[in-house]
């Protein structure tokens, strides 16, 4: 049981409290989820509960955290290690050992277990976690999935009471997210274990959660139910990513339609998972007899004599304008490809064939979205659009210029490449320098170069820290001038890998605007994504690869509709409402909502 | 690609204990100091080949031998330009070169080059087998057991570990570099130096980062406080092993009885020596080879008993 009374945090340095007036109680059992805006003190707050708040971090701090009785400031993090796991957010950050059973010991050893004990705990944390398998690998060799599990076994190890776990999944493929979440829903479920788990994207998890609690600027501004919480419009406006579905459901109960999900419990209507969407919203279609007569006039709904709402097949051209306009410019042949690439190949020097055989154009104006599961080939296939790699076989040409015969830096005037750690891009004192940088390598001086970084600033809105040191910014911050150091070139084709990965949605959300303003001036965005969800509502063209090739391309309705794997949340619901004549080709709420309406 | 990290290959040299491995290298070391004579060195580097190839790592023995070809090149070549002791002049150098004066060319020079590349060849060999076979736990394991203190040896298995994930930064800085319009690879040498340079401050920074994280999570998991500490790997010693290592020492005590009693000596300078063994001296370096390579000959018995 962990007991907050009052806790206000400064780090060391800081002027601004990061945690201020905490008072929270977490029952033994709990699943709790706790999500807010980055940089809101969720970190903060998971690091008091295992003392490396204050012990490790230094700062200032005022109020009681207890936990199973302990006060954190008195006792140690070695001696709080038996109680409280953690799991860090970066894989690659948190393995010491080099292999999985040293990883799984190292924990013991340094709380001086016997080798027996050592050996009976490594064989049940194996196992509780389902990684058997993995005991005698290599841990440089695991992927993201697996080490993230490696680590909570590792914790896992020390019979810790508590489980916290801060953003697990943030630099994970869907899949790996997927395994490390499986887990950790088990450990609560099976062994009581306490769970406090820090995530962005709730649509996963919020189902099996009992409580959620939001942190924004240090303080804790919502705290209940996931149902309750999540359906409170004050939680959304504050940029917390709340799930498709959810967002569908508040849609249809504020157009004034019952939507109830378990019969007996009247304040309980508000679905958490596609399931549950499913049943209350067919309940919802099966009586909606004086909703659907109410709106029969609209031309994208009819009632049929029994009763059921029967929606108009939801046409590219309706209620898609600006996917419409764009799509059928593409079509038309006399404009020009910006990329085009002919039988590309690409073989790695350690001999493996990451692309195969690719064929693919990219136009003016087009939003193109690459997706795949790990290693497809996603990656290798982008950085030959800049030449960061050489086709092994075939060509790429940009803009009539064969990638074989330019550098990287030659190109860098027609293609942006946005890297996914915005670290890597900065190492300027400043802000302006960043920008400046650029324009400077790409021989653009005097009067041009300030007025480009000027409206590249202004644009951004990073004027207010012009003359600031980037590193220091905040993360979405730190995106942004990652992005203008790129745009103020001004590419005319910008390509960004994984650029949401870990991302909060409003960051996302912000992100994919200015993305969307970019082509609409007649130029093309390629992005790398495994967000199913940015895919739906953003691009306009999906590419899916799978082993290096090129499985389907074509309009983002086509390939991520009626597919099992690569489908939005709000997609599967629409194909289990098929029968009641919604358009199977849905993908987003807003879609859902203007179909139902 | 060679990758220059370890990997299990699961040979009898990989599973042998550490500590015979150890013994081992440091009793190439010290033998192919002990000699001078170039039969004995040859023969010396010719030995640790059986452990080299009973371990499976020849691709990457190879790829630090053509780095040591190179370096004993570089040892040959200074050594003919600097020595002039030597008697059999092949060539003399007409004019004057600065510091070295008109180098004379001698055989002598050249062959003691020759001889004391082969000397370190022995070296390297047998130190390849500690980076590619004996396992970083291990070898950090032997470290503390060999009473050095554990969190420097914690400490420095780190650092190794980190090496790739350094190197992937490095790459990725460097092609947010190049896309950003800087020319890595062009201007004078002054130039790429500096282009090159640009990209320590940003590997800088995400290394302290990364420092931070890692210290956090090794601090989550009970790490430090200089109590006492367990290991649950153990570097027991059984009886195939200690019957190694007695074989290793017993051949660096043979080695220096026989270099005690003038044997494996050798001059170069004045005048070459004529290089020929007796009978008696043949049949010493072969005890001594059978005493070297008693190490892989032990470890695949080792293997054949524990399997029957």
């Amino acid at each position: 049981m962990i007991s907050i009374k009052n806790l206000t945090f400064y780090y060391s340095g800081g002027d601004k409290p990061s945690l201020r007036d905490i008072n929270l109680e977490i029952h033994d059992g709990e699943f709790v989820l706790l999500t807010g805006p980055s940089g809101g003190g969720k970190s903060s707050l998971c690091r008091c509960l295992n003392g490396l708040i204050p012990h490790f971090y230094g700062g200032k701090i005022t109020g009681k955290v207890e936990v199973n009785g302990l006060d954190v400031t008195k006792h140690s993090t070695k001696e709080l290690a038996t109680m409280v796991g953690m799991v860090f957010q970066d894989p690659e950050n948190q393995l010491v050992a080099m292999d999985v059973d040293s990883e799984l010991a190292f924990g013991l050893e340094n709380l001086a277990f016997a080798k027996e004990v050592i050996a009976r705990r490594i064989e049940e944390a194996l196992d509780t976690v389902g990684i058997a398998s993995l005991r005698h690998r290599a841990t440089s060799e695991l992927s993201g999935g697996e080490k993230q599990r490696v680590a909570i076994a590792s914790v896992l190890a020390l019979y810790p009471d508590i489980l916290v776990l801060d953003e697990p999944t943030s630099e994970l493929d869907p899949k790996g997210a997927e395994d490390v979440l499986n887990v950790v829903e088990r450990l609560n479920d099976e062994l009581g274990i306490t769970v406090i788990l820090v995530e962005h994207r709730l649509d996963r998890v919020v189902a099996h959660s009992d409580r959620v609690i939001v942190l924004e600027n240090g303080m804790i501004t919502a705290d209940g139910g996931p149902r309750s919480i999540l359906s409170d419009g004050r939680v959304s406006q504050s940029g917390v990513g709340i799930p498709p579905i959810i967002k569908l459901a508040q849609a249809v109960k504020s157009k004034g339609m019952s939507l109830r999900v378990k019969r007996s419990n009247l304040d309980d209507n508000t679905p958490l998972t596609v399931k549950e969407g499913r049943i209350a919203l067919a309940k919802t279609l099966r009586h909606s007899k004086p909703f659907a007569s109410r709106h029969s006039e609209h031309p994208s709904l009819s009632l049929r004599a029994e009763g059921v709402a029967i929606l108009r097949p939801f046409a590219i051209a309706q209620g898609d304008n600006k996917e419409s306009v764009i799509a059928s410019e593409t079509k038309q042949s006399h404009l020009k490809p910006l990329i085009e690439v002919k039988k590309l190949w690409h073989a790695y020097p350690d001999g493996f064939v990451a692309v195969k055989d690719i064929d693919l154009k990219v136009c003016p104006g087009e939003f193109v979205a690459i997706m795949g599961r790990n290693a497809s080939g996603k990656t290798t296939l982008v950085r030959h659009f800049n030449s960061l790699l050489k086709p092994t076989k075939g060509d790429v040409i940009l803009d009539d210029i064969n990638t074989r015969e330019a550098t990287v830096a030659e190109l860098s005037r027609k293609v942006g490449y946005v890297f996914q750690n915005p670290n890597d891009h900065l190492f300027c004192d400043t802000v302006e320098e960043e920008l400046a940088f650029t324009l400077n390598n790409l021989e653009v001086k005097g009067e041009e170069a300030e007025s480009l970084i000027g409206q590249t600033l202004e644009r951004f809105d990073l004027m207010q820290y012009r003359y600031q040191y980037p590193r220091f910014l905040s993360g979405g911050e730190k995106q942004r001038v990652a992005l203008a150091s790129i745009l103020v070139a001004q590419p005319q084709v910008i390509i960004l890998d994984e650029p949401t990965r870990g991302m909060e949605y409003r960051l996302k959300a912000e992100l994919m605007k200015f993305l969307d303003q970019y082509r609409r001036e007649g130029r093309a965005v390629i992005l790398v994504t495994q967000d199913v969800e940015i895919a739906a509502e953003f691009s306009d063209r999906v590419v899916l690869l799978s082993e290096g090739k090129i499985v389907v391309d074509g309009p983002k309705r086509e390939v991520l509709s009626r597919a099992l794997l690569f489908s939005p949340q709000i997609n599967r619901l629409a194909q289990a409402l098929k029968s009641y004549g919604v358009p199977d080709n849905i993908l987003t709420a807003d879609e859902m909502i203007e179909a139902l309406t | 690609m060679v990758s220059y990290k370890y990997s299990d290959k699961g040979t009898v040299i990989h599973r042998l204990n550490p500590w015979c491995k150890l013994a081992w290298i440091a009793a190439v070391f010290v033998l192919a100091l002990l000699f001078d004579s170039p039969v004995y060195l040859l023969i010396l580097s010719l030995s640790t080949l059986p452990v080299i190839l009973a371990a499976r790592v020849w691709k990457e023995w190879l790829s630090v031998m053509k780095f040591a070809f190179f370096l004993c090149l570089l040892i040959i070549v200074i050594n003919a330009l600097v020595s002039n002791q030597g008697s059999h002049v092949l060539y003399q150098f007409p004019v004057a070169i600065p510091i070295a004066g008109a180098p004379r060319i001698t055989l002598e020079g050249i062959l003691w080059g020759v001889g004391n590349s082969l000397r370190l060849l022995a070296i390297i060999s047998a130190f390849t087998v500690l980076m590619f076979a004996i396992h970083p736990d291990d070898l950090m394991l032997a470290m503390v057991k060999a009473k050095l203190p554990y969190k420097s040896v914690m400490v420095t298995s780190l650092s190794t570990k980190f090496v790739p994930a350094l190197m992937d930064d490095a790459q990725c800085i460097a092609d947010a570099k190049k896309s950003r319009g800087l020319e890595l690879d062009r201007g004078g040498r002054i130039q790429r130096v500096k282009s090159y340079a640009s990209i320590a401050i940003p590997l800088l920074s995400n290394s302290l980062d990364r420092a931070v994280q890692v210290a956090e999570a090794m601090e989550a998991r009970a790490f430090g406080s200089g109590e006492r500490r367990t290991f649950y790997k153990e570097l027991k010693l059984g009886k195939v092993d200690i019957t190694i290592l007695s074989f290793v020492f017993f051949s660096v005590a043979f080695g220096i009885f026989s270099r005690c009693s003038g044997q494996g000596g050798y001059q170069y300078y004045p005048v070459v020596e004529a290089i020929s063994l007796t009978a008696s001296e043949w049949a010493m370096l072969f005890v001594l080879l059978l005493l070297v390579n008693a190490m892989p000959i032990l470890a695949l018995l080792k293997r054949k008993v524990s399997l029957d």
